[in-house]
């Protein structure tokens, strides 16, 4: 009668592998096996230690200690996170370990499972079930008859705890579906190694994740469409996102509308253009590129809007010395002549600074996506420019 | 997916699209030798040509990274084969009838967005909703430097 667990596991086990004992055949096995041997020894060995004043202590150095010589049961590493005292041996009296580490295994078993259930439950509802289990579980120990009682109710709720994670949990957090605990949907019901979360949708895991997705580049939307932090929901938020591309299409067209009426007059205000328009983009540089500081804002606005522009792209390498400005001023005289813009040589108003651009990022290692970005034929100036360029360098 | 270098990405996209629009701008101004600007239909066509050359130049800053400036780029196409250099030659595809095939969703609004972003038809939602994130922030920077034009022409 008073036959080990182990060996009652690998009998129940005996027609099929020993690792695929279910949690169910286990716990049976276990609850069988407590009542075999709980008035017998379990109440005697736990009196006896009460005495000490030491019960919960040794409990938990118990099961610690009785997690190794459990044959199929893989939370070992579950049981040690919960009980983190260390174990020590000295605490425990040889025989009564002996005979206690039995049922302390059943106890491991039911605390492993329910710490394990702790651990994976995401539901706050299911880890203060499995909590309070825990904490009368191991009050319970104290007085016998109580442990048992509440024993098989900790059977009971353990089965019901994974009832539930199986019906609500669907998130499939891959870091944790590889449990090997099988879920247990109803007692006559025999799960084999089905992943948590997982039992027959693969199909609604890669949609957890792709809903997932969805919802985070919406937040991500959501940051960027001015007003939509008060409207929650997809639908709502769609609208939103609709009305406002919507609206800045609608605002391109207005501007470009402006554009076209006031277009001829662009004689010299290009060059304030520049000096204004292009100013606030590269202020903005500075602390993002966080190369010389050099540069002066009230310098720029001296400058002739070509050198603007090439200041201006200088700016996003960092260079900016007196001795720069003055060799962009030495080059603007040739290239303002072409700034009357009724003829072809307004495309070399721009080149030279394309071309400074390329330059300029060859020397600084720069992306040179920029210079050359602009893809004009080659111009006369950029022999006099790579003159300057190596003044510069100097 | 989400850029961290957004600022830095904001600021050269700015950049790069300044320099486009503007140089496309007096390219613009010096092709037309004041045909006829104060006609209505002169200016209608000329903003549309500017409307154009605002997407063609915002794309272009952009470059081939993202689904809609490849598409804007692909529908623009002869100025897009001369100045596109990266790996991705969507540039060379003629414009081949796409099939519309509206991936399963959300389909009322979904459909909307997909008209709005450019190649937003053939997109599944998530990327569609990628697309559209960095579609918003092009536009947005585009809207102020055309603005800013605007503003120092207009004084």
């Amino acid at each position: 009668m008073n036959r080990a667990l182990p060996e009652m596991l690998h009998c129940l086990s005996g027609p099929g592998n020993g690792t695929d004992i279910t949690v169910l055949e286990r716990q049976r096995t276990r609850v069988k096996w407590q009542h075999q041997e709980q008035q017998n020894y379990f109440v005697g060995n736990f009196q006896d230690l009460v005495g000490d004043g030491r019960c919960g202590s040794v409990l938990r150095h118990v099961v610690t200690h009785s997690v190794k010589p459990d044959p199929g049961f893989e939370m070992n590493s579950t049981i040690t996170r919960t009980s983190s005292c260390p174990h020590t041996e000295a605490q425990v009296a040889p025989e009564a370990k002996g005979k206690v580490s039995e049922p302390a295994e059943k106890m491991s078993s039911t605390v492993g499972r329910e710490s394990y259930k702790k651990r994976k439950a995401d539901k706050v509802q299911n880890t203060k079930v499995v909590a309070e289990d825990d904490a009368k579980d191991k009050r319970s120990k104290v007085c016998a008859e109580e442990g048992e009682s509440k024993i098989t109710t900790e059977q009971t709720r353990t089965k019901n705890t994974t009832t539930h994670p199986n019906n609500r949990e669907t998130s499939a957090d891959t870091s944790r579906e590889n449990s090997k605990a099988s879920e247990v949907q109803k007692p006559d019901y025999i799960h084999v190694r089905a992943r948590r979360g997982q039992a027959t949708d693969s199909h609604s895991l890669a949609e957890r994740v792709r809903r997932e997705k969805i919802s985070e580049r919406m937040k991500y939307l959501q940051d960027l469409v001015p007003g939509c932090n008060k409207v929650t929901g997809k639908a709502g938020m769609l609208d939103e996102i609709i009305n406002y591309v919507q609206s800045l299409q609608r605002q391109v067209e207005f501007l470009s509308m402006k554009l076209a009426t006031v277009n001829p007059r662009l004689d010299f205000n290009i060059e304030d253009l520049f000096a204004k328009e292009i100013f606030p983009a590269c202020s903005a540089n500075f602390p993002t590129i966080g190369s010389s500081s050099e540069m002066t804002n009230p310098a720029y606005l001296q400058i002739n809007p070509a050198q603007q522009m090439v200041a201006c792209c200088g700016l996003e390498m960092g260079v900016n010395t007196p001795d720069l400005m003055a060799l962009r001023r030495t080059i603007s005289a040739p290239v303002s002549l072409p700034e009357t813009y009724f003829d072809a040589s307004c495309f070399t108003q721009l080149q030279p600074p394309s071309t400074w651009d390329a330059d300029l990022q060859n020397l600084f290692n720069l992306d040179s996506n920029q210079g050359r970005s602009i893809s004009f034929p080659s111009q006369p100036f950029t022999g006099s420019i790579e003159a300057s360029n190596l003044k510069m360098e100097t | 997916m989400i850029s961290k270098g957004a600022t830095w990405n904001s600021n050269s996209c700015r950049i790069k699209f300044a320099r486009r629009f503007v140089s496309a701008l007096l390219h613009m101004r010096n092709r037309n030798t004041r045909p006829g600007s104060l006609t209505i239909e002169g200016v209608r066509t000329h903003t549309q040509r500017i409307k154009i050359a605002a997407y063609l130049s915002m794309a272009q800053a952009v470059g081939s990274r993202r689904a809609w400036s490849r598409a804007v780029l692909s529908k623009h196409g002869s100025r897009a084969r001369r100045h596109s250099r990266m790996g991705r030659s969507s540039v060379g595809l003629k414009k081949t009838r796409v099939i519309r095939s509206y991936p399963p969703g959300e389909l009322g609004q979904a459909k909307k967005l997909r008209q709005l972003v450019p190649g937003g038809k053939t997109m599944d939602m998530c990327s569609l909703l990628e697309e559209t994130a960095h579609y918003i922030k092009c536009l947005a920077t585009q809207v102020k430097v055309m603005q800013t034009l605007a503003d120092n022409f207009s004084k």
